[in-house]
């Protein structure tokens, strides 16, 4: 059941009725148009797409195209240059044209500004660039193990807390093929009804049973394990195998963060594994950056496997599984990522053990320190700032992923459009990625963002959202908020 | 699941009356009748004739199934499922109750019912009569 106020559920479905049958009459004359055409020559070849499979790109979403895939011509800092686009009909098709503007940057995973150059990472990773070449060309097990990958395992186990860890190349690729080398027919895998597509897509591929829970709701994952224990598997009634429970740490579309203590409780009462996948929370949230077990107070040791990556707060790319010794060791030798795909780049590698030493204060200086309080800062500001100004915003505090509702489609283009206007790259996001009536805009707020540049954001984002009319929460007037504040001392 | 679906429903089928009165100027039974068989006309194309899905992810999984057979995920007798079997007999009873059962409205009515209810039965999941709307 998803929970919105019931006249916004009812005119939002109203909307997308009224787009449907818009759809639709389109489609129905250009039928009858296209019909007087003369056929093409394709005579024999079968159509790409059947009948109205493509109804909902064609219609809905083509309407919105100039939303989504913006291209950027700077480093996704702070600040990025964003490319001018143009139409001629109607978002059929998209031009580029030489022209930039400089945006304020709401929408890259760039929790502790590692994604721009940085003093420390970036001569470091050039003389890697030198020294070992742009890439391995090979695979971990054959040519492509280097100094800095053993460097680089080592340093991620001991920031995580775990004994050992294995790298490999893509952030989505690790949960797609090491949950299938974990588990397999006989085993069962819950896992939270919100978790990422690499994660579903990783528990269909393992060939186990997959049932769900419904969002951090602790009482009903124990349901469901009890349930499953008793049965057993279908059919036979035999015990499971194993039982693993996935959970990630922040929840990118909510912001949420996981309720980490009692799921691990929770498991250990009923002897299941569990797997967290910390992709957004590890780097960017507790007091030393090591992730949601830093936050909560929850010791690695009991959480059986975690697994993250290196795109949002280190600003490189990759992912990584940290583990027992034991759970490792089979890994490296049946993953078909480590054992068949080519070695992380070595001067990712590189970027990644300086960032982690920076996060540590191993470089030497306290910057680590305080660019994680400084995000903590950031983002609380942030989120309490919009909520004053009367948004819907998701999302726990100390998380730097903070979704603005929508709700209706008209809006979602309407914000955005307006947002870039005002030099603001917000990034929205829409149906399929959430459930139909709770389209939202999402803000990822970094460490590199300056007070100004976040009051300047607000200021913005008020303005966009009294145009598309999102402030669905009366605005707090009993205490002034930071943007006048700081109006009235000037 | 999304609230709001039935009474949206409910309201859209109200409004489409207001509509039909004020643009024809007809008698209240005149309109109930049109909305009645635009209802038909529309529901049939939608539920029982279309089919597939309007995105092209799951890769023509559901090609074959109308969308009346798609909802629920093919389990018969759901709350839905009852809900938009109610609407069109509720629909009926309203339009002959304000045209006062004359003919040729009578006729229309129940023709426009009976083949929606027949075509919601859960017996008629994926019939095809004489292989009507039976290729893909």
């Amino acid at each position: 059941m998803v929970r919105l106020p019931y006249s916004t559920a009812l005119t939002t479905l109203f909307s997308y009725g009224l787009l449907f049958a818009f759809g639709h009459l389109r489609d129905f004359f250009r039928r009858i148009i296209d019909s007087r055409k003369p056929t093409t020559n394709l005579k024999d070849y079968a159509p790409i797409c059947l009948g109205h499979e493509d109804f909902y790109t064609r219609r809905l979403f083509n309407r919105v195209q100039d939303c989504c895939n913006r291209p950027i011509a700077s480093a996704p800092d702070a600040w990025i240059d964003v490319i001018e686009r143009y139409s001629n009909d109607g978002n059929k098709t998209i031009h580029r044209t030489s022209k930039t503007s400089r945006c304020l940057n709401l929408g890259s995973y760039n929790y502790l500004g590692f994604a721009a150059a940085d003093e420390y990472c970036t001569p470091r990773v050039i003389e890697s660039l030198k020294k070992y070449s742009a890439s391995t060309c090979s695979v971990r097990v054959d040519g492509g193990n280097t100094k800095l990958h053993i460097e680089l395992e080592e340093l991620v186990a001991r920031f995580v807390g775990k004994p050992a860890a294995i790298l490999l190349g893509m952030g989505y690729a690790t949960n797609s093929t090491i949950i299938p080398a974990l588990i397999g027919k006989g085993g069962l895998i819950i896992s939270d009804s919100l978790n990422h597509n690499s994660i579903v897509n990783g528990a269909r591929g393992s060939g186990a049973a997959v049932r769900v829970f419904q969002h951090n709701n602790i009482a009903h994952l124990e349901e469901v394990l009890r349930e499953q224990i008793a049965q057993g598997q279908p059919r036979t009634h035999r015990p499971w195998n194993k039982i693993i429970v996935i959970v990630e740490g922040i929840y990118s579309m909510e912001g949420e963060l996981c309720k980490l203590p009692e799921v691990i409780s929770v498991c250990k009462k009923y002897k299941a594994y569990t797997y967290l996948d910390e992709a957004h929370s590890i780097g960017a949230i507790g007091k030393s950056g090591r992730g949601v077990c830093d936050l909560l107070g929850v010791d690695p040791a009991d959480v059986d496997i975690m697994m993250g990556t290196f795109t949002k707060s280190f600003g490189s790319c990759g992912g990584y599984i940290a583990a027992s010794k034991e759970i490792i060791h089979h890994l490296k030798q049946t993953c078909p990522a480590h054992i068949y795909a080519t070695s992380m780049s070595p001067p990712a590698v590189q970027q990644v053990i300086s960032a982690i030493k920076v996060i540590l204060g191993e470089d030497g200086t306290n910057r680590g320190a305080k660019k994680l309080a400084q995000i903590r800062e950031n983002s609380n500001f942030f989120r309490s700032e919009l909520k004053k100004m009367g948004f819907e915003v998701l999302g726990d505090n100390d998380s730097p992923v903070m979704p603005i509702m929508l709700y209706n489609p008209a809006k979602i283009p309407s914000f955005s459009r307006e947002c870039l206007r005002l030099n603001v790259a917000a990034v929205v996001v829409a149906f399929p990625a959430t459930p139909l009536l709770l389209s939202r805009a999402r803000i990822c707020i970094s460490a590199s963002h300056t007070r100004e540049d976040l009051i300047k954001g607000l200021e913005v984002l008020s303005k966009a959202g009294d145009v598309s009319g999102i402030k669905y929460f009366p605005v707090e007037q009993e205490k002034t908020t930071a943007v006048e504040k700081l109006k009235k001392i000037q | 699941m999304y609230p709001g679906v039935w009474t949206t429903y409910i309201l859209i089928l109200f409004f489409s009356w207001l509509l039909v009165l004020s643009v024809f100027g007809c008698t209240p039974g005149t309109a109930w009748t049109v909305v009645n068989l635009f209802h038909f006309a529309i529901t049939y194309h939608f539920f029982h004739w279309k089919k597939g899905t309007p995105f092209a992810d799951d890769q023509g999984m559901y090609n074959g199934l109308t969308w009346w057979e798609q909802m629920d995920n093919g389990k018969q007798l759901t709350r839905n499922r009852k809900f938009l079997i109610v609407v069109p007999v509720v629909l009926y009873l309203i339009a002959l109750h304000t045209t006062d059962y004359q003919q040729p409205m009578l006729f229309l009515n129940t023709l426009a019912v009976s083949v929606l209810v027949v075509a919601k039965l859960p017996n008629m999941h994926k019939v095809r009569i004489f292989g009507i709307n039976a290729e893909n």
